[in-house]
């Protein structure tokens, strides 16, 4: 069995089938898995019965196409390191350090978290005030043609003045984003789960990703599409944490040489968490609720410190934003806008609730869990589509124009026909439009539309009752609806939180005025009902639970409503599962993410580390030849990132692991047994080589390694990490999966009782397996 | 004024506790007098009084009289000058007809009653111009007069002895004065009646514009006849608009206040909705048509890219596992 180790790889590859059945493989069959059908695993013998079918019938060298669905896996994405590889370099680095120096790199944590916050809470400002400035040009201009056209008639030409300026706007937004950086569309929250999750999403922190999304996204809501800034605002918080943490840009190579302790895996992610804390925090000043959501999405190792490292970053974060936004209203020192999205001051009678209140709050939170079901079904079937057809950058770029330019449409023609017109100056209104309205009057349905989401959703919340007549409310929820899912997952930076609250705040408002008219005025007040509305709808969408209660009620600025927020976001999740997941874990989903839930699924007892491993597993020898290394760190089929390392006296126990990347600067800087012996290297290679290229070592193909240098040996012993964690073979599937989740792991290696190598686990093979219909189900490994 | 306040807490324990016929008003003098006694009595301000209470009252009066021999001591001297005491009268009745009490300092009274009737003519002019609102031109003056009284009276000259502002405005816990002030302010305030008028002038702004509103109406006058209002509505068209306009203009230079916003509203209701002149729905077919094609589009677009786009294929690859069994089996013959 050793000699079939080092010989064979511990995966498939598709462009070299010869290679799998030349390997003898174990017990000297060779066995194959048929992956054309997800097969179930009720229990053991169901797989093993099915295995042996597939495995006598299956042909080797079939590759299969299938068109893109939910049940794949992608091979793009790997893991982070969040575990740290502790060999002997940063042992020594380790031991050297002071006690003081220790101390020194807690300042710079607390520092880097400053940066963060302060930096987080300036980019909100910036895109809060130009958004504003758009968008305030925009409407002037339209409204200047409406009313010059309600008067000379021609008042097409106001709708396509509205639709060009609309699509515009979001032609630049969408071009943006096609062209330079697709990672930076949509509202990168499914994206940075998944990267606090321990994925690694190629190019999710980059700078350039950074400057697309806040562009992308003023863009967007300039262009009047039904959607938010805050989503993206979390995602624009987690870059700049990973961009500062790192002291330098590699997209504009420029080194600041400081803060190089932290160019690794473990810490860029817990700065990222800070990041994405102060995002929120700046989009809702949610200071608490920021750390509750880097707490819910992500983290695995949370310890007090990090939690107060986090609170800090928020804090700062929301303060800087106020700070600024105040010294642009002219009001320097008047901290009143904590985010970007401001709920306004509610009166006392909206604060106040009544006990027989709770059970209608409650049937409130079944209907946004109703509505929110339907919305995400329907994104789902959209996004389906929206993979498989539209996949091209030019065609995504004029859908976006589509539905931007439908947007405007649809908007003017509800303003055209609306018959709802209210005096003007009972409540200041922004863009008051009068249409056909009398004169002195506006239309109650253009402070709807004719508006940024974020205002109408204030207007909603505290407009006094009798402001909108319930049909301007069903027909702006149905229209606003249609409109918000059909553009959630459009190729443009946009959030998907503004435009739920605001379908959540019409029908809650509308649900409030039947009940008032209903019930003699015994629930006075909509606008209550109509931030109740907009929690369930929320909550039925996205199905966050701990952290959304805590942002609402620190955005709405009041703890007494916090417990109907809470039993509303409840029932709203709750209804919402039982239909279908969540939005941003559909898009997850559907993006082939090996995404790591918190519990492993149930029912998966039955299977064991045995079953689950990747196996035969590619091992290096402690002393390794040069040639082996770069054969099989170039072929391309296996494009494996841990090796096992074994001894090289037989039995070939397990004696560390080490990393492609630690490899790959291994050969860059020609660390031969060889050249070492004949002391051509001027110094010893330091842990600072490795920070040095790290996050983007450079590929295989790039490193030169000359005939005669591959004949050379490499010693391993100093880079590997000698301690691994390994499970034996019959671990069953929770368990190792608990010791992935909570260690953040990225490889376990299985092992017998001779600690010799069996197999592998990464975190794909532990992702394949879900809860699906039928029980367990397991996904496919696919190229995307 | 303490004695005052007592006076009138007795009357109301008095009626409170009739049943229990305790004739309280004679304990008063007893209480001691002072900032201290205030704290103490407002725990009777509490108008239904149970008869426990009133034991635990006395107890506790008894006691701080015992801790505090002397009483009456405190500012009595102070109190003898600014109440006449002649006038506190506690009788059965609690009031008597000598009400209100005279302050002693004349200068100070005189401007009591001066600006109490600045008071009067102020509330006076509001009301009778309430609706149609007409309160800041009519009644600018009236403000004026009272606000600058009542600034002599609470910021009196440097060096000048004098204390009514004192005397008048802070002496009580009620500061009728005071509240009424803050009441008079706040309407001046939201009715904006400072963009038309600067303390005793009407503005020019404003003055022009009640000029062109009294173009437009005589221009309404002259075509209007009962039934038919299309005449009004041609004619009258060039004054309305440039009202309008000058209206506009006014609010972006924020120099509108309320009477103006009231006539330009009324002015504007009566041309849309009694003369009915405003923009009916003309012409609905064209942008029927142009948002209809705008619907039509996305329609177009996802069937040619369903059609037309080649669908987005999925390699898969195939994982290499060692399968259960064959391990299983692996193990088993090992051991074997």
């Amino acid at each position: 069995m050793s000699n079939i180790m080092k010989k064979v790889s511990w995966s498939s590859r598709e462009d070299d089938p010869g290679v799998a059945e030349r390997t003898p493989l174990l017990n000297g069959t060779s066995r194959q898995f048929s992956s054309s059908d997800i097969f179930r695993i009720g229990r053991l013998s169901t797989v093993d019965l099915e295995d042996d079918k597939d495995g006598s019938s299956s042909e080797l060298n079939q590759t299969e196409e299938i068109p893109h669905n939910e049940k794949l896996l992608s091979v793009r994405y790997e893991s982070l390191d969040y575990d740290n590889s502790e060999n002997q370099l940063f042992l020594e680095e380790e031991r050297r350090m002071s006690l003081l120096g220790f101390r020194f790199l807690e300042f710079k944590r607390w520092l880097v978290c400053a940066f963060i916050g302060i930096f987080t809470g300036l980019v909100a400002c910036f895109i809060d005030i130009v958004v504003e400035k758009l968008s305030d040009l925009k409407y002037h201009a339209v409204k200047q043609s409406i009313v010059k056209f309600t008067e000379a008639g021609g008042l097409c030409i106001s709708l396509i003045l509205w639709a060009t300026l609309n699509a515009a706007f979001v032609l630049v937004g969408s071009l943006m984003v096609a062209f330079i950086e697709p990672v930076a569309a949509g509202s990168g929250i499914p994206q940075i789960k998944c990267y606090l999750n321990g994925v690694k999403i190629p190019r999710v922190v980059r700078l350039k990703t950074l400057l697309v999304k806040v562009f992308g996204v003023i863009c967007s809501v300039a262009g009047g599409l039904a959607v938010g800034k805050e989503g993206p605002m979390i995602h624009s918080g987690a870059v700049i944490a990973a961009g500062i943490s790192q002291g330098r840009t590699t997209s504009l190579k420029k080194d600041f040489k400081i803060f190089e302790y932290f160019r690794r895996d473990t810490e860029k992610r817990d700065f990222v968490s800070a990041g994405a804390a102060a995002g929120v925090s700046a989009a809702f000043g949610a200071p608490v609720g920021g750390v509750l959501f880097s707490l819910e999405e992500g983290a695995s190792f949370w310890n007090q410190m990090l939690t107060w490292r986090i609170f800090f970053a928020s804090m700062i974060s929301t303060f800087t934003l106020n700070f600024f936004l105040s010294i642009y209203h002219g009001k320097p020192g008047d901290l009143s806008n904590p985010g970007l999205i401001n709920f306004g001051r509610f009166e006392d009678e909206v604060k106040e609730y009544n006990l027989y209140e709770i059970p209608i709050f409650m049937c409130m939170g079944v209907i946004g869990g109703i509505i929110g079901a339907l919305f995400n079904s329907l994104n789902y079937w959209l996004t389906i589509f929206r993979i498989r057809y539209v996949h091209r950058p030019f065609l995504q770029v004029a859908e976006a124009v589509l539905v931007a330019s439908v947007t405007a449409t649809v908007a003017f023609a509800m303003i055209y026909f609306s018959e709802d017109c209210k005096s003007l100056g009972e409540e200041p209104v922004e863009h008051p439009l009068q249409m056909f309205c009398k004169d002195g009057e506006y239309n109650s349905m253009a402070t709807a539309f004719f508006n940024t989401p974020e205002k109408s959703v204030r207007s909603l919340f505290h407009d006094p009752p009798g402001l909108y007549k319930p049909q301007t409310l069903g027909l702006f929820t149905l229209s606003y609806f249609l409109l918000a899912c059909w553009t959630y997952g459009l190729t443009v930076s946009a959030g998907v939180f503004i435009p739920s609250l605001l379908i959540g705040a019409a029908w809650g408002r509308l649900f409030g005025i039947c009940l008032a008219t209903s019930s003699n005025s015994m629930f006075a007040d909509p606008g209550r009902y109509a931030l109740i509305g907009a929690a369930a709808q929320l909550g039925g969408i996205v199905r966050m639970t701990l952290s959304l209660t805590v942002i609402i009620v620190e955005a709405t600025g009041n703890v007494t409503f916090g417990l109907p927020i809470m039993l509303v976001l409840i029932t709203a999740k709750i209804v919402g599962d039982y239909f279908v997941e969540g939005l941003y874990d559909i898009h997850i989903k559907l993006q082939s993410v090996p995404f790591l839930h918190w519990e492993p699924p149930p029912t998966s007892h039955a299977l064991t580390a045995r079953e689950v491993m990747s196996s035969p597993v590619i091992c290096f020898k402690q002393v390794e030849k040069v040639g082996k290394i770069v054969d099989i760190l170039s072929n391309t089929s296996t494009n494996h990132n841990g090796f096992p390392v074994v001894c090289d006296q037989e039995p070939k126990r397990l004696c560390g692991l080490i990393l492609r990347s630690q490899l790959i600067v291994l050969l860059k800087h020609k660390v031969f047994v060889e050249r070492v012996n004949s002391s051509l290297i001027q110094r010893k290679l330091q842990l600072k080589d490795f920070r040095d290229a790290y996050p983007r070592f450079p590929p295989i193909q790039s490193i030169h390694v000359s005939q005669d240098e591959r004949q050379c040996m490499m010693d391993l012993r100093e880079f590997m990490n000698p301690t691994p964690y390994t499970v034996p073979q019959e671990t069953s599937l929770p368990r190792v999966f608990k010791l992935f989740r909570a260690l953040g792991l990225r490889h376990l290696v299985v092992v017998d009782d001779e600690n010799k190598v069996m197999g592998l686990v990464t975190r794909k093979d532990l992702a394949r397996y879900h809860l699906g219909k039928h029980g367990l189900e397991e996904l496919h490994l696919a190229q995307t | 004024m303490v004695g005052r306040m007592i006076a009138r807490r007795a009357h109301v324990i008095k009626c409170a506790s009739r049943k229990q016929e305790v004739n309280w008003h004679q304990c008063c003098p007893e209480l001691p007098v002072s900032e201290h006694g205030t704290a103490q009595i407002s725990c009777l301000n509490k108008s239904k009084m149970r008869f426990t209470d009133f034991i635990i009252l006395a107890v506790y009066i008894g006691l701080s009289k015992a801790l505090q021999p002397d009483g009456l001591g405190l500012p009595v001297a102070e109190w003898r000058q600014r109440v006449s005491l002649s006038e506190l009268s506690l009788s059965a009745t609690g009031f008597s007809d000598s009400f209100p009490l005279s302050i002693d300092d004349s200068h100070c009274q005189a401007l009591s009653e001066n600006l109490t009737q600045k008071c009067n003519a102020f509330v006076n002019c509001t009301l009778r111009y309430a609706q149609p609102v007409g309160v800041c031109l009519n009644c600018y003056k009236e403000f004026y007069d009272y606000k600058s009284l009542y600034r002599i009276i609470s910021l009196p000259d440097k060096g000048s002895t004098d204390n009514c502002s004192q005397i008048l405005l802070k002496s009580d816990r009620l500061q009728v004065f005071v509240v009424f002030n803050d009441f008079f302010h706040k309407l001046w305030e939201e009715s904006e009646c400072e963009n038309c008028v600067s303390d005793t002038v009407i503005k020019n702004d404003t003055l022009y514009f009640l000029n062109v509103l009294q173009i437009t109406k005589s221009c309404f006058d002259t075509y209007q006849q009962p039934g038919n209002y299309c005449d009004v509505c041609k004619q009258c068209k060039e004054n309305y608009s440039h009202l309008n306009e000058v209206y506009n203009k006014m609010g972006k230079n924020s120099s509108l206040c309320i009477d103006i916003e009231d006539m330009m509203n009324m002015t504007r209701k009566m041309w849309s909705k009694t003369f009915n002149c405003s923009f009916s729905r003309l012409e609905a077919v064209p942008v029927i048509a142009v948002s209809s094609f705008m619907l039509f589009l996305p329609i177009i677009f996802y069937l040619s890219s369903f059609l037309h786009s080649e669908q987005k294929k999925r390699k898969l690859i195939l994982p290499k596992r060692a399968a259960s069994s064959s391990n299983l089996m692996n193990i088993q013959e090992k051991k074997s």
